[in-house]
């Protein structure tokens, strides 16, 4: 009943133990072929599994515990290095359950021991049955591929504080996301995050979102379809109620501060604001994503943007705001918008056929 | 006193015999690989540079095995001649020696492992009841 439970956890437990974990699998399998071919050597022609596995498992244990006793013994004595006697006496502690001759003797020797001498008689006596196997020497150790100090590598360190002896620091590629829109919607990681990471995060994504709008306006040069990025001011006039639409935020200031608006109720959750999916920046409304970043984009502009000011001055007098319509859970950024959705706002209209004249 | 030159010379014939033993090692290659063995040691914390320790060890090790598996062969054999007994015709078809639980677990157990073989497996705890008593 329960019993054959709580007898598949404790199995489940022995093997997390040192003989039975996955580190140790290629041992133990070499233990498996070794007792097999002892086996065969014995006499018989076949075995159950089980019965290997049993077998092998007790070959490892007893390995161990030689080496347990013999260790012990080498301690005791003051020595760090085992030596043949330490191990005559594991082996003796290991056989003294069944007997060997010469165990009841009070002043035996142990070079002269009953084991010793068993085990010179089944040397003698056993057919020389070598490994089936080429085994190599294992575990492999890898070696440490070690980073230069600042001194060996002829690096000034950045700052005084940092002492030339230490090691240097890695490569800004290694775990720096500067590369593009796609790999750092990829990189932005779901979860809790703390407070500091989530605002570096919403960072990234608005100065991708930015890059990939910038795109779009060279684009929408080339073929002069596209309504472009647009920087208008009744983009600005229309969202001012939109937190999305604030400044972004410096390191160090509070949200709060900034922001003059009073917050919508679904906007004011701050776990969805935080919530760092490119895809559905706003929760519950089909807000467009370029709506909410359409400040951001303005205050970058004159930071971060390298590309020509008069694309965009040409963009923001000739091209209305583009607009998506970001389905919530199923859509990544910049797929289709959703049409399905029944707005009877104005502007929502107004977004959906922008939207229609753009495909 | 009088035991003392006989038993150093004992001592010296031992010493002898074992370094002997111990050099006659090297010839002899165990079925149980030397990497498998110093794995183990190493885990234990046995720590020597000599690698004819590693080797006895081997030895000590396969002739443990042998005795286990040979005691199990004997249990084997034992069960075959009984059912030999029983049924003469079944003579030719239980030629093949296997190693089974059950004959290992009842040689391991005179060296004080006790290896206890799971029977059988149920799905479920009422597996096998009474249908009466399992609607209850």
């Amino acid at each position: 009943m329960n019993n054959g439970c709580l007898e598949k956890r404790k199995k489940e437990g022995s093997k997390s133990s040192k003989f039975g974990s996955k580190s140790d699998d290629f041992a133990v399998a070499i233990a498996k072929v070794a007792a097999a071919q002892v086996c065969e050597s014995v006499g018989f022609q076949g075995f159950h599994l089980s019965a290997l596995e049993t077998l092998s498992d007790i070959t490892v244990r007893y390995i161990f515990s030689i080496g347990k006793s013999a260790n012990f013994c080498a301690n005791f004595a003051g020595r760090v290095e085992a030596n043949l006697f330490d191990i005559i006496h594991g082996l003796e502690e290991l056989g003294s359950g069944l007997g060997f001759a010469g165990a009841s003797d009070v002043d035996r020797c142990v070079v002269n021991s009953g084991i010793v001498r068993d085990i010179i008689h089944f040397v003698g006596d056993a057919d020389f049955i070598p490994f089936a196997y080429d085994v190599p020497r294992f575990p492999v150790v890898k070696e440490l591929k070690e980073i230069g100090s600042f001194q060996e590598k002829g690096e000034d360190p950045p700052g005084e504080h940092i002492p030339s002896w230490l090691p240097t620091f890695p490569v800004p590629e290694t775990y720096a996301t500067r590369s593009s829109v796609e790999n750092e919607m990829m990189s932005v990681p779901t979860g809790k995050k703390t407070e500091s990471e989530l605002a570096s995060i919403e960072r990234k994504m608005e100065r991708s979102l930015l890059n990939l709008q910038l795109r779009f306006a060279k684009n929408g040069n080339e073929d002069g379809s596209l309504h472009g990025v647009g920087y208008s001011g009744r983009a600005r006039e229309d969202f001012e109620g939109n937190p999305y639409l604030a400044a972004p935020l410096h390191s160090g200031e509070k949200e709060v501060e900034v922001s003059p608006v009073v917050f919508p109720a679904k906007l004011s959750n701050e776990a969805s604001l935080r919530n760092p999916v490119p895809g559905n920046v706003i929760v519950g409304n089909h807000v467009s994503v370029l709506e909410t970043f359409a400040s951001a984009i303005d205050a970058l502009k004159s930071g971060l943007c390298d590309s020509d000011n008069g694309t965009k001055k040409l963009l923001s007098t000739q091209r209305p705001t583009l607009r998506f319509k970001i389905g919530i859970g199923k859509k990544s950024f910049g797929t289709e918008p959703d049409f399905n959705s029944q707005k009877d706002d104005n502007e929502k209209d107004d977004k959906k056929r922008r939207v229609e004249t753009i495909l | 006193m009088n035991h003392n030159p006989q038993s150093s010379d004992g001592k010296h014939d031992d010493d002898s015999a074992l370094s002997d033993f111990l050099a006659s090692l090297m010839d002899y290659t165990p079925t149980i690989p030397d990497e498998l063995v110093e794995h183990y040691l190493s885990k234990s914390g046995f720590q020597s540079p000599d690698v004819r320790l590693i080797r006895l060890v081997a030895v000590a090790t396969q002739k443990f095995v042998a005795e286990v598996a040979s005691d199990a062969l004997m249990h084997c054999k034992a069960r075959q001649a009984a059912v030999v007994k029983d049924k003469r015709d079944k003579q030719q078809k239980d030629k093949r020696l296997i190693l089974t639980m059950d004959d290992l677990s009842k040689s391991l157990r005179e060296y004080g492992v006790n290896v206890k073989h799971q029977e059988y497996f149920a799905d479920s705890p009422s597996t096998g009841i009474d249908p009466a008593s399992r609607e209850e």
